[in-house]
């Protein structure tokens, strides 16, 4: 029992980690990245391919990278880990802009990201390293697919969208890249590193609303979500659901991987959404 | 817990879909049932959760309706349907939840205060403390420690075998007095934790168990992830409680001890009285025999006196007889008055003068070695000798009782040794010291009781009231001074007589 055995110092103080400038660093980064892949993608030609992998992997391997650095307050070979989840996203976004089935790579990306764990036992602070039941991994694609479900008849009853899938290898590619970097990158940094971070110090209630919010405002900015109100509505009240039912399960488990779960199965869901 | 409620919600979905799946179709109302039902089986998460649930699957029925008509009175009843489950399950939930806990905390609480009053071993029932402890708040780990940081205090701990280290947060916590909390071990800079990869935060508090008479211990109780508000407080009262809980424990040992002291004393004073009773018995008897003896020579010689003609001669001699046990007839009522005003507490009254204790003490041992001529009698005396300002009629009367149970109680041949020199602190120190059957060690505190007579199979023929040494004590006290004995079974006794020495002679002499 810690109380009883570990060395205190009442005194003591907290010694800030230098988090924000890696942070930031990661984030300038991320927006170069990004906006240079915009500009691939907007001048056109041969090299848009690039700019849309550029775009992709600068996102979400950033949101990663961020991740990285709150989990390991900014300690450790950080920068390693995040270069290498962004090459594997790149090479999955850029080999998905070739063919349909070059998505596939994506779904390596957990793999890697596992990996890159095993090589930071402080991760595990974040869950990413917990042992894990299975019965929780059901419990969390059950909750996803609830939501997924849910938000598939409720959208053809309410608007009439249609729920279809058009291509087997498009489904699996927009799948793929939802476990390999949507889904992903969305746990790790709002249900891993800042909720766990936010927990520690606020409490259930309070880190669970602030990063449920933070990951709205990640998806209202998305381009690729629909412009329509009712879509926006939608987003925000399931992705909010979403949040919160992933934060729960984070806390329950001790894991993301439950949480991850659950997000993949509402997003493979969402794919075969059609708005007309 | 929530499967039944769970299947209840599925079957009045079914139910309104049924009935045409109408947003205002009066099953709505019954979908508070399963929340309500939840919460006051399971508990608030519970409640909220089939709320939710109840509002998710009420919501594809109501908002089409929404989408069609427009936010009508209807469409807005509809709206309330999807939120009210969840708001009364967690409504009614967080009801039951606070009264269980209430009531659990209540049931801990006194069985904490049986456990601690428990006849066993201190360990055992801290062990015992702790695990209700622990089950009541619902902790990871608890730790109790009592006593304090300079013994070496009891520690219970659940899950057991966590010992106290000396720098650790509950070891401060002893030694200050005061408590400490934190929100997160592991991030927490004043604890250095050998692991700190928990994926969940560990809250934690260490109180000192004060229940204001100071700090007699500490609880600690660790949680993992989140600590509602109620249960910090509960653990907060629960060491409120476990101080007075260690304090009762306390005082209750205290008061057996008290109790056991209490009745050992009872039991020698109760012994103390018999002895007394017994000496008491015995005392009459021996006087009303010491008594009877010069009585019945007086009744005797007078008798003869009287009864027929004696020669002049003869009529001397009976006189004498007689004389002599009057004389001593009067001895024997002058002690029994002398041990009168003992018993009702009066000091004997002194004519003090000023005494030449080393001729007093050579006239009655020159008296005595001419009445006793079987023993040899030894005096000394320091030249420096200071005068006393003391009764001589008392002084003589110590003598007399010394020297006399020195002779008595020595066989015949004996020496007895008399010696008087100055003592310490300003006292005159007169010692008597024979050869006799000496008194055993343990009979020796009670030689100058009043009646005691000190049995012995060698001198049970040795007549006496059991008086004597008490009046010595009473008298040497009356002069300020005291009296000492020392013994050696078989090898003979000791008194020491101190008294104090006239004032002025010597500087030092203290003011008794």
């Amino acid at each position: 029992m810690d109380l009883l055995t570990a060395p205190f110092e009442a005194t003591r103080r907290h010694a800030a980690p230098p988090v924000w400038r890696p942070f930031v660093a990661v984030s300038a980064a991320m927006l170069a990245v990004v906006g240079a892949g915009r500009f691939l993608v907007e001048r056109g030609g041969a090299l848009a391919n690039l700019g849309v992998a550029l775009e992709g992997a600068g996102v979400h391997g950033g949101f990663i990278a961020q991740g990285l650095v709150i989990a390991l307050a900014g300690q450790g070979a950080w920068v390693g880990s995040a270069l290498r989840i962004a090459a594997v996203l790149m090479a999955g976004f850029l080999l998905g802009r070739l063919a349909p089935w070059g998505a596939l790579l994506l779904a390596a990306a957990p793999l890697v990201l596992l990996h890159e764990g095993r090589r930071h036992p402080r991760l595990s602070r974040i869950g990413a390293l917990t042992p894990v039941r299975p019965a929780s991994l059901a419990i969390g694609l059950a909750v996803g697919a609830f939501l997924g479900a849910h938000l598939l008849i409720t959208a053809s009853l309410t608007f009439g969208y249609g729920v279809s899938v058009v291509g087997v290898g498009v489904y699996a590619a927009a799948v793929a890249y939802d476990v390999g970097a949507n889904a992903l990158s969305a746990e790790w940094l709002f249900r891993g590193a800042l909720f766990s971070h936010w927990w520690r110090h606020w409490g259930f209630w309070g880190a669970a609303a602030t990063s449920t919010g933070l990951s709205l405002v990640r998806y209202l900015l998305d381009p690729a979500l629909p412009h329509t109100a009712e879509a926006r509505a939608g987003a925000i009240f399931y992705l909010a659901a979403l949040g919160v039912a992933t934060s729960v399960l984070r806390a329950w488990s001790g894991s993301l991987l439950p949480g991850y779960c659950a997000s993949v199965a509402f997003f493979a869901a969402y794919r075969t959404l059609v708005v007309w | 817990m929530v499967a039944a409620p769970l299947a209840l919600l599925v079957a009045l979905t079914a139910a309104m879909l049924w009935e045409g799946g109408a947003p205002v179709s009066p099953v709505r109302h019954l979908f508070l049932v399963p929340g309500v039902w939840a919460a006051l089986t399971a508990g608030a998460q519970a409640g909220a959760f089939v709320g939710v649930m109840a509002g998710f699957l009420q919501a594809p029925l109501v908002l089409p309706a929404i989408e069609r008509v427009g936010l009508t009175g209807g469409a807005l009843d509809g709206l309330v349907s999807l939120v009210t489950p969840a708001i009364l399950g967690a409504v009614a939930g967080h009801v039951r939840d606070q009264a269980f806990a209430g009531a659990r905390r209540l049931d801990a609480l006194l069985e904490i205060q049986r456990r601690l009053a428990a006849d066993a071993p201190l360990a055992s029932r801290l062990d015992a403390v702790v695990d209700v402890v622990r089950d009541c708040l619902g902790a990871r780990a608890v730790g109790l420690v009592v006593g304090s940081p300079e013994g070496a205090p009891a520690v219970a701990s659940a899950p057991r075998g966590a010992a106290l280290a000396p720098g650790s947060a509950a070891a401060w916590c002893l030694a200050s007095g005061q408590g400490m909390r934190s929100r997160d071990l592991a991030g927490d800079p004043r604890v250095a934790l050998a692991d700190d990869s928990s994926p969940a935060p560990v809250r934690a508090m260490a109180l000192p168990l004060d229940a204001g008479g100071g700090s007699r211990g500490v609880l600690a109780v660790e949680w993992r992830g989140e600590v509602p508000e109620a249960t910090a407080r509960a653990g907060t009262e629960m060491a409120l409680h476990l101080a007075l809980g260690v304090e009762n424990a306390r005082l209750t040992l205290r008061q057996r001890r008290f109790a056991a002291e209490l009745e050992e004393k009872v039991a020698a004073a109760t012994q103390r009285l018999r002895d007394i009773d017994r000496a008491k018995s015995e005392f009459i008897s021996v006087v009303s025999h010491e008594l009877r003896t010069p009585i019945t020579a007086l009744e005797g010689f007078s008798e003869l006196l009287l009864s027929r003609p004696v020669s002049p001669k003869h009529a001397r001699r009976f006189l004498g007889h007689i004389h002599a046990e009057s004389r001593r007839l009067g001895r024997i009522v002058t002690e029994l008055l002398d041990l009168s005003r003992i018993e009702v507490g009066v000091a004997p009254v002194l004519r003090r003068e000023r005494v030449d204790l080393a001729a007093h003490v050579e006239r009655q041992v020159e008296l005595f070695a001419g009445v006793h001529g079987g023993h040899r009698f030894h005096w000394q005396a320091d030249s420096a000798l200071p005068p006393l300002d003391a009764d001589p009629d008392a002084l003589d009367r110590i003598l007399q009782n010394l020297l006399s149970n020195a002779v008595k109680y020595s066989p015949r041949g004996g020496e007895v040794h008399v010696r008087a020199r100055p003592g310490p602190g300003g006292f005159v120190e007169l010692a008597v010291e024979d050869q006799g059957v000496g008194i055993a060690a343990e009979a020796l505190p009670r030689v100058f009781d009043k009646y005691v007579r000190i049995a012995n199979p060698e001198t049970a023929s040795v007549r006496g009231l059991g008086l004597g040494l008490s009046l010595v004590r009473a008298l040497a006290e009356a002069h300020g001074g005291r009296i000492e004995v020392s013994s050696q079974p078989g090898k003979g006794s000791c008194f020491r007589l101190l008294l104090p020495a006239r004032e002025g002679i010597s500087p030092d002499i203290p003011a008794i």
